[in-house]
């Protein structure tokens, strides 16, 4: 069947990718009183959450219809349109958007939300039928209906996803080894001082760690074995490859939008064609001196994203967004990070010996970055600091028994 | 809820510090949830404690102004009328009654208010 969907005559807005990013310009869109049409193609239907996946769906403790960003009456009362389908195309200059089923659809305005898709290893048996990755609902659901007391559980990488998943599985009465050549993951994302000490929670908590490289990945009958280069091999019932995304940049980059690593977008998130803007995790912001950021992966940016995208559609002031922000939970603790966390002195606070938060400052005195593990409103309080340039007494910054609220106001 | 649960008496004025917060407990209050009194700007509030995202209590959060942001994944409430203002909460936290008797602040579990502050009697 082919057909033309919507004229768009109001300057309609289809969104490529219901994940948060096209969520919430979809929300955003409404929140402005932009009464075009808004429709959202995703081919996994009513938008969710994804942070879940990792802990406390995978765990059961949360049911799936709590994923969904919104009661599902949202859309009708909104009227924003859902479309279960992949986007195979798009001509930006036309404005036409070609679906996995057939159809066609017309956008005055498109928004790229793609996300990501989890990385491959390039090695032999790194393309094995049946190895496990987890970005949607569906590969949640199938990791967890593997979790069962006794499980083994080969899990490549030690990032974010690979960590909580290692906590949540341990929880489960699997058995866990958790692979990574670094001997101490997330430092760029929270600093040393609690990387370290939340990299050795894996082994207290009776993972078996390994640092190293991993050169193969063998299936014979049921049994995974996972070669590594330190000589040693892993057996397992199940194998995880959490080595982080590759973004979604196929169809821009067929449409001859530019990319690099991610779509190309100016500050306003527009891509290098009118038409088109993109958001979230696949995105990638280009400034006027030229200068590519780094893309983030992480839930804030990609919900800022959306909302300077519907802002930029809809015509109002673009919001003004603090330092980057980002959360983990593993083992029963609960990890926030905000700002840079790579440059700057560390200034480390500790209770009875135990880094409970880590600041990063500039020689001026002005903070940059911060991280705590469990610190209830400090990363909050740090970031007022961060964004409103406050110059705070390092010795302050130190002593655990001073709330960085007061030193926030 | 059926029956009418009575005011009850949660503090005396100067006990909650600005932008602080004091959690009545559910079993205390009569509707079986915990209730976060908040004081902010020299308003008193009252919404559950739970945050309707996941499971954080509300009275940990970062109180500024006529707003709440949850300590865990940040999702801001209105203090007036409960309203979630951004996600990851898109359910709103009920709202309950809070009244100053003299020096006294008293709260109405369950008697919802809309837009409304701290209601003063003499
Ligand atoms: C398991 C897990 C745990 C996480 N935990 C945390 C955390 O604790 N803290 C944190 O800060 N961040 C966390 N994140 C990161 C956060 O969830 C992401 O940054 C965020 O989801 C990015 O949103 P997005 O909209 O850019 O992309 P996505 O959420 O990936 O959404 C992209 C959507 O695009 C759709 N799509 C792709 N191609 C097409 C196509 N051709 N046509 C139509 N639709 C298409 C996909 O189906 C998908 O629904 C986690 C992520 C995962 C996967
Ligand atoms: S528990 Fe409050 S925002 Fe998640």
């Amino acid at each position: 069947m082919s057909g033309t969907v919507a004229p768009g005559a109001g300057g309609n807005v289809v969104i490529v990718g219901g994940g948060l990013a096209g969520f919430t310009t979809a929300q955003d869109l409404r929140k402005h009183g932009f009464d075009g049409r808004v429709t959202i193609v995703d081919p996994e239907g009513i938008p969710y959450d994804r942070p879940p996946l990792s802990k406390e769906y995978l765990d059961g403790s949360l049911p799936a219809a709590k994923l969904s960003f919104v009661p599902d009456d949202w859309y009708r009362d909104n009227a924003v349109e859902l479309i279960t389908d992949r986007v195979v195309a798009l001509n930006p200059d036309e404005g036409l958007l070609e679906l996995g089923g057939g159809r066609t659809v017309s956008a005055a305005t498109t928004v790229l939300a793609l996300g990501g898709r989890p990385r491959t290893l390039p090695i032999p048996g790194g393309d094995l039928p049946g190895l496990l990755t987890l970005r949607t609902k569906d590969d949640a659901d199938r990791l967890r209906d593997l979790l069962v007391p006794g499980l083994r559980l080969a899990i490549i990488g030690a990032g974010l996803i690979g960590a909580e998943v290692a906590a949540t599985a341990v929880k489960d009465g699997a058995t866990v080894t958790l692979i990574d050549p670094v001997p101490v993951p997330l430092v760029p994302l929270v600093g040393a001082e609690l990387a370290v000490r939340l990299h050795a929670m894996h082994a207290a908590h009776g993972v078996d760690v390994r640092c190293a490289m991993t050169t193969g990945i063998s299936l014979a009958g049921e049994e995974y074995t996972v070669t590594l280069n330190d000589g040693s091999s892993v057996v397992a019932d199940a194998v995880l490859v959490a080595v982080g995304i590759v973004p979604e940049t196929n169809l821009a980059e067929a449409a001859g939008l530019a990319t690099d690593q991610g779509i190309i977008v100016d500050p306003t998130q527009r891509t290098t064609h009118p038409g088109v803007y993109a958001a979230g995790d696949v995105a990638r912001i280009r400034l006027a001196d030229g200068t590519l950021i780094r893309r983030h992966e992480h839930w804030e940016s990609a919900m800022n994203a959306g909302r300077t995208v519907a802002a930029a559609i809809a015509g109002v002031p673009l919001p003004a967004h603090g330092a980057s922000w980002m959360w983990s939970d593993r083992y029963g603790v609960h990890v926030e990070s905000v700002g840079d966390l790579v440059n700057g002195t560390p200034i480390v606070r500790s209770v009875d010996g135990v880094p409970v938060a880590a600041f990063r400052m500039e020689a001026d005195g002005r903070m940059i970055g911060a991280a705590t593990i469990d610190g209830g409103t400090a990363v909050r309080a740090a970031r007022r600091i961060i964004d409103r340039g406050l110059v705070i007494d390092p010795l302050k910054l130190a002593d655990p028994s001073i709330e960085l609220k007061k030193l926030a106001r | 809820m059926s029956t009418q649960i009575e005011p009850i008496k949660v503090a005396d004025v100067g006990d909650i510090e600005d932008e602080e917060a004091l959690v009545v407990d559910g079993a205390a209050n009569g509707t079986g949830r915990d209730i976060a009194v908040f004081f902010s700007d020299g308003q008193y509030y009252a919404l559950d404690d739970t945050c309707t995202h996941e499971e954080a209590s509300l009275a940990d959060g970062w109180i500024e102004g006529e707003e709440v942001e949850c300590p865990i994944h940040s999702a801001r409430f209105s203090l007036c009328t409960g309203a979630a203002l951004c996600l990851p909460a898109s359910i709103p936290a009920r709202t309950h009654k809070v009244e100053l008797r003299g020096d006294e602040i008293w709260l109405h579990p369950g008697v919802p208010v809309e837009g409304a502050v701290t209601e003063v009697t003499a």
